[in-house]
């Protein structure tokens, strides 16, 4: 083996997968790469837009900020292993409310709003935005995100799947239609 | 990516982890800057010495003492009962790290300390709480009091053979703290940052108030503010003043892209004094 | 029933899915990670690029020395500017600023001996892993007589000024001018004149994913098959074409789902002809991906603004004048220089003044080129008329809005002329303003306003009103008003269509899926739409200029209807009723008249192959449909004053901000806002709400903080999101969102572009609120980025 090189050997979405990995590679790097889960994305390399989120022995990471060497051992789960052969409540949300529109922030996203409503069952909105305020996104304007995520809440009121006519404002007042 | 190859220990102990140590060498706590700084080409170390497995992962009490790991993340910060009691402070400061959850799980407080950046919450509240830094060098320990710990920007006097194996501090839990930042929307890293530390007329050792501001000068700059109590009070004016006074001394005033040395002395006496009246209106021993 | 009745056309069919909030065609794939982004994709025996960039802003080269680099572990090759010219010719423009009587200097994938800005590539290294790759560029060793550099505008107009291009005898790329010269002779007989200026910084378009492209070259085929994120795949690979030599029928381009394009992955790029001309010369595939640091070198619209204004007591605007030059930074084969020449044909926005005149410069200096961001240059115009709208307020003593509604284009004077020759379409600007004005509660939030100021606090309110120009056919260019779809259904009664209009994230894909359920009498969810390939798509421009869904879809709609029409003849003959009896819905065909007559949609495809002689033997076989739609409005001929009419449709909005501004600090607040928006008929109105909000806040951040900031030496600054600043989800109160609907006249579908909306009205909006929160205490700003410094800075300039 390549000294330059490790094997690493990690449960990933569940099976244990190894790898003879360039020790140069950070983990969003090696996970993409030689683990071939292309969920994690690379959006700045320098921990700021959480486009590499993943969930690491049990907590959120930015995995751009970890070596592939470091995760030797552990646990990881990525976009690819969220759902289980069928979309979770918060999958679903996204999808229901637009919370994605290029997709490219979608992974990142996800982590953290599951990390949330997994500690925080019923989150004020303004726990929600501080909860994604680790990941950016240039597509949303981040609203619809909010509202996924205040939906997908085990907390909340809003069960059941309906497409609102007009976007609410954050205390309940309807935007007037017009036309 | 990264392309210059290293090596990779995992020491199990401080110790250990001091005896890697050398000129080539990169020590790294979470590694939230240091992988970065890899990925660019900024250090091309030989050796990366991570001190994830080295134990150095607590938060106990050791009498009136509150020991702090140095890879301790933000995470295991917020969740420490004893943080929150004897040092609520630190936990409010946790809080406000910028970055999201992400960091905070992996963001550690030694590695913030050893880094010494100017834009970094950790300095400015370590010095505030009067903490000691515990360094490890392969000839000994030392301890440090944090005021003489920061030199400049990212530099401290660490040896290059020395890592930061704890943080010590005595139990502010009788104490009044207030925690003001600024920054330029959640993007921005702090701008200028005030921890504020009040002591009641009726404590041990008498009225005592005073400000450590960060973001302002290299390194973190305390403020005593006990002229400008009046009847137990902190006469705000007086305190800006006294703040802008201090900041004026500064012989070389910290700035970077996001904010010049100018802005930072015009705000600083405001969010120093926003954290002196959030220390003012607090009760002893609540969070900031 | 007579032949011309069962042939005649039905009106256009009731809705059940254009007009819905239908999800994202395909979303699950997005949420289980199954989508491939272009930096997602490997190919065997891949090789990878690390660029070489200049360190300099301006230099020439003296001499370069590769073998040290050649000879460093997993490289393949490298490649120098002399080599690359030697086996490629210049990048074709998209934009050429010489159509226009301007200057233009060659671009090539490689800099050959002048470099012109930092970051400028200078040589390529292709190596096994992006590691090695980027290990060797460090290799390389550059000698460079660094030159006299350039780097804004006042230096580069200066009578002694480096020169960027030599030959160039000046830093000025182009010059014109729009409307009547007459501003003086109007200005004589208004009640007043004003004059403002406004500065506004550069910023950068900033998508989630950077840029990546793969080329592979086929060494038996002599062909390329491409992949990258291009807005514009087809004009793409005409662009490689031009620039490798080769036939253009011997190049495949794909551009799978991209993250986000803003204007940024419009083609141009030297790195897109970088990757063909490697994996050519080195006979392996080849994958560059962008660093964040090398997509933040991309920015623009850094310009500075002048302007005049001839106005009455009773706040109408009788003349305009603007005048403004922009930093272009170093040439470039992209779009960039289009924005200002956009915006000053966007002038005066949606305000009826048709004596308005705008002259234009536009610079070359030597920092990165700019490269095309929404709202590509209309922002300028939108930005300068508010601020000009409320300064007429403050002198007046009207109230804002009441100063927008006396000088708004009246909504019966549409079609309407504007002075630049713009004919805009249609719009109900009066009513969309008071919508929002509606929206924010605008008369409590004044009184509010006045009690807080009482109390020390400084809110600012401001208002934003837009008008964008969208849908632009520019000649001989490929940015054109028209586009082409396919419409296939196969015997098994599955439809497809392919389109050559692009989705970089906005969803038209998943607005194609509605209209040909509409037309088809499918659900949307049973059409597959493919984008992006030239070998399967028909021609198209792709995504740029806000036209992707407006004549992308009506190209779609074109194509849908002749297969509905096709269905139905089948239908009808296996039914045996007229064809204008049959109803195309919920996968069946039904007679309207009689609903125990239907069959399923499946069944009367497979008719339509098998069994055509039979039930329809008039309709030519195969039930498939390529057509085009053409926008009628554009006028390429001069008129008689030597206007021409590019844009075809005219979307709006006005966005209302109400801020807070923390005098000691300088500090900006959002508190609350609100916008109201009429692009038109909505095919999914979830979708066009995507757009405006995304616009807001990006128009917010370019307003508060996002800053592209150089140093001395022309070297990147603000080169990771630590510097530049995005805005967070923390950072802002969610927007409230209320549409007008004024159709188009001339859009099949009554659509008008919404791609670019909501970001220069809030941009706007911010201005005119900051510059209320500043009023009473005597401060004013004229620049933007309102940085919290410039803001403070105001202030205390105020106090003393």
């Amino acid at each position: 083996m390549n000294p330059g090189s490790d094997e690493l050997v990690i449960t990933l979405n569940g099976a244990r997968r190894d790898a003879t990995v360039d020790r140069r590679k950070l983990l969003v790097e090696a996970l993409r790469e030689d683990f071939e889960t292309t969920g994690p994305k690379v959006g700045c390399a320098t921990g700021d837009c959480g486009a590499c989120t993943v969930l690491m022995d049990g907590e959120i990471r930015k995995s751009c900020l970890e070596l592939a060497v470091a995760a030797n051992g552990s646990v990881i789960t990525t976009l690819e292993g969220i759902s289980d052969g069928q979309l979770t409540p918060l999958q679903e949300a996204f999808w229901d409310e637009y919370a994605f529109q290029c997709g490219f922030c979608l992974s990142g996203m996800l982590f953290s709003a599951q990390d949330l409503i997994d500690r925080v069952p019923n989150p004020t909105d303004l726990e929600i935005r501080s909860a994604i305020s680790g990941n950016l996104c240039r597509c949303t304007g981040y609203d619809t995100i909010v509202n996924a995520i205040r939906r997908a809440a085990p907390g909340s009121s809003a069960t059941t799947r309906h497409r609102p006519s007009i976007e609410e404002s954050e205390d309940g007042k309807s935007a007037s239609p017009s036309s | 990516m990264i392309s210059a190859s290293f090596r990779y220990e995992t020491p199990s102990s401080a110790a250990e982890a001091a005896g890697l140590l050398n000129a080539g060498a990169q020590v790294m706590g979470g590694g939230t800057w240091v992988v970065p700084a890899l990925n660019h080409g900024v250090r091309q170390p030989k050796v990366i010495i991570d001190l994830r497995r080295a134990g150095l992962g607590g938060i106990e009490r050791d009498g009136d003492t509150v020991r702090v790991g140095a890879t301790c993340t933000y995470a295991d910060v917020l969740t420490s009962s004893l943080v929150a009691t004897e040092l609520p402070l630190l936990k409010t400061m946790a809080l406000g790290v910028t970055g999201g959850r992400q960091i905070l799980n992996q963001g550690t407080i030694g590695g913030s300390v050893a880094a010494a950046r100017p834009s970094s919450d950790a300095p400015a509240v370590v010095v505030a709480l009067g903490g000691r830094v515990v360094v490890l060098g392969p000839d000994g320990g030392r301890i440090v009091d944090a005021d003489t710990f920061f030199v400049g920007p990212e530099r401290t006097v660490l040896g290059s053979n020395e890592i930061v194996v704890a943080l010590e501090f005595s139990s502010a839990r009788g104490l009044h703290v207030g925690y003001s930042k600024l920054k330029h929307g959640a993007s921005s890293w702090p701008i200028v940052t005030a921890a504020a530390v009040l002591r009641d007329a009726d404590a041990a050792g008498g009225p005592a108030v005073a400000v450590t501001l960060g973001g302002i000068a290299g390194a973190p700059l305390s403020v005593d503010l006990g002229d400008c109590l009046v009847d137990g009070q902190v006469e705000e004016n007086r305190a800006r003043t006294a703040i802008a006074e201090q900041v004026d001394l500064i012989e070389a005033p910290w700035s970077d892209v996001i904010a010049s040395a100018e802005y930072r002395r015009a705000v600083a006496p405001v969010v120093g004094v926003r954290a002196v009246r959030m220390a003012a209106g607090s009760t002893a021993g609540d969070p900031a | 029933m007579s032949l011309e009745a069962d042939l005649a056309r039905p009106a256009q069919p009731a809705s059940a899915y254009v007009g819905d909030r239908q999800r994202k065609h395909n979303g699950n794939s997005f949420l289980t990670g199954e989508v491939m982004y272009t930096a997602d994709l490997t190919l065997p025996n891949l090789a990878h690029v690390a660029i070489l960039r200049s360190p300099h802003a301006h230099a020439h080269v003296r001499r370069m020395d590769t073998r040290a680099a050649e000879s460093m572990p997993g490289v393949v090759g490298v490649l120098t500017g002399a080599q690359a010219a030697a086996i490629s010719d210049p990048i074709p423009f998209l934009l050429d600023p010489a159509g226009l009587g301007g200057k233009n200097a060659p671009v090539r994938c490689l800099a050959g001996d002048e470099v012109v800005y930092a970051g400028q590539p200078v040589a390529a290294v292709l190596a096994d892993t992006p590691a090695d790759a980027a290990a060797a560029a460090r290799a390389i060793d550059v000698d460079y007589e660094v030159l006299p550099a350039v780097l804004d505008i006042k230096t580069a107009l200066a009578a002694d000024a480096a020169l960027v291009y030599p030959d160039w005898g000046d830093n000025v790329m182009l010059a014109g001018a729009f409307g009547p010269d007459d501003f003086e002779t109007q200005a004589a007989t208004a009640d007043h004149v004003l004059e403002g200026e406004l500065r506004i910084q550069r910023s950068t378009p900033s998508p989630m994913e950077t840029r990546a492209y793969i080329a592979d070259w086929d060494q038996r085929r002599s062909a390329l098959t491409w992949y990258g994120t291009t807005q514009n795949p087809h004009p793409q690979r005409f662009v490689l074409a031009k620039a490798l030599r080769i036939p253009e029928h011997s190049i495949r381009v794909i551009a799978p789902p991209a993250g986000g394009a803003f204007g940024l992955k419009m083609h141009g790029h030297p790195e897109e002809t970088l990757v063909a001309v490697l994996s050519r010369q080195f006979g392996r595939p080849v994958k560059w991906v962008e660093s964040r640091a090398e997509c933040l070198l991309q920015g623009g619209r850094e310009q500075l603004q002048r302007f005049r204004v001839a106005y009455d007591n009773d706040g109408r605007v009788r003349a305009f004048y603007d005048e403004f030059t922009a930093d272009h930074g170093a040439m470039a084969a992209g779009a960039g220089w289009g924005m200002a020449f956009v915006g000053a044909n966007s002038f005066p926005s949606g305000y009826d003044i048709q004596h308005c005149r705008v002259e234009y410069k536009i610079v070359v200096t030597n920092k990165p080129p700019s490269v095309g961001m929404k709202p590509f240059g209309k922002d300028s115009a939108v930005v300068v008329l508010e601020r000009a709208m409320d300064l007429v307020a403050e002198a007046t003593g009207l109230d804002p809005a009441e100063v927008r509604r006396r000088n708004f284009v009246a909504a019966d004077l549409f079609p309407y002329t504007a002075a630049s020759g713009m004919v805009l379409d249609s719009g109900s600007y009066h009513s969309v303003l008071e919508n929002a004005l509606t929206m924010i509660d605008y008369d409590r939030r004044r009184t509010d306003q006045q009690v807080a100021r009482l109390a020390g606090r400084a809110i600012g309110i401001g208002i934003g009103f837009e008008m964008l120009a969208e849908g632009a056919d520019v000649p001989a260019s490929f940015v054109t008003a028209y586009d082409s779809a396919t419409v296939r259904v196969d015997p098994s009664g599955h439809v497809t269509v392919l389109t050559g209009a692009t989705s970089p994230g906005g969803g038209n894909d998943t607005a194609f899926a509605q209209i040909v359920a509409d037309r088809v009498g499918v659900g949307p969810a049973d059409v597959e739409v493919v984008q992006g390939d030239t070998a399967l798509c028909p021609y198209g421009t792709g995504n740029l200029s806000s036209r992707g869904l407006v004549v992308g879809g009506g190209a779609v709609a074109l194509a849908a209807d002749d297969i509905g029409e096709k269905l139905r003849a089948i239908a009808a003959g296996m039914l045996q009723v007229g064809r204008g009896e049959i109803e195309l819905r919920d996968g069946f065909a039904t007679a309207s008249g009689d609903p125990s007559k239907a069959l399923p949609l499946a069944v009367v495809a497979n008719a339509a192959y098998t069994l055509g002689y039979v039930f329809a033997p008039d309709i030519e076989p195969a039930l498939e449909s390529t057509r085009a739609f053409k926008m009628p409005n554009v006028r390429q001929v001069p008129d008689d004053q030597g206007r021409y009419s590019m844009y075809t449709t005219f979307s709006n909005a006005v966005y209302v901000s109400v801020i807070e501004l923390c005098t000691e600090t300088g500090v900006v607040e959002v508190i609350d806002h609100a916008i109201v928006h009429d692009c038109g008929t909505q095919v999914n109105p979830l979708f066009v709400e995507g757009q405006v909000r995304g616009g807001v806040v990006m128009g917010i951040g370019a307003a508060i903080g996002e800053t592209i900031v150089y140093d001395s030496t022309g070297h990147l600054s603000s080169d990771s999101f630590k510097q530049y600043l995005l805005r967070r989800a923390i950072d802002l109160p969610s927007l409230a969102v209320g549409h007008e609907v004024t159709p188009s006249p001339f859009s099949n579908l009554g659509a008008k572009g919404v791609g670019e909306s909501g970001y220069a009205a809030a941009e706007a909006s911010l201005m005119g609120a900051v510059n209320d929160a500043l009023n009473p205490l005597g401060a004013r700003v004229d620049d933007f980025p309102l940085s919290a410094e410039r803001l403070l800075r105001s202030i205390q300039a105020a106090r003393s």
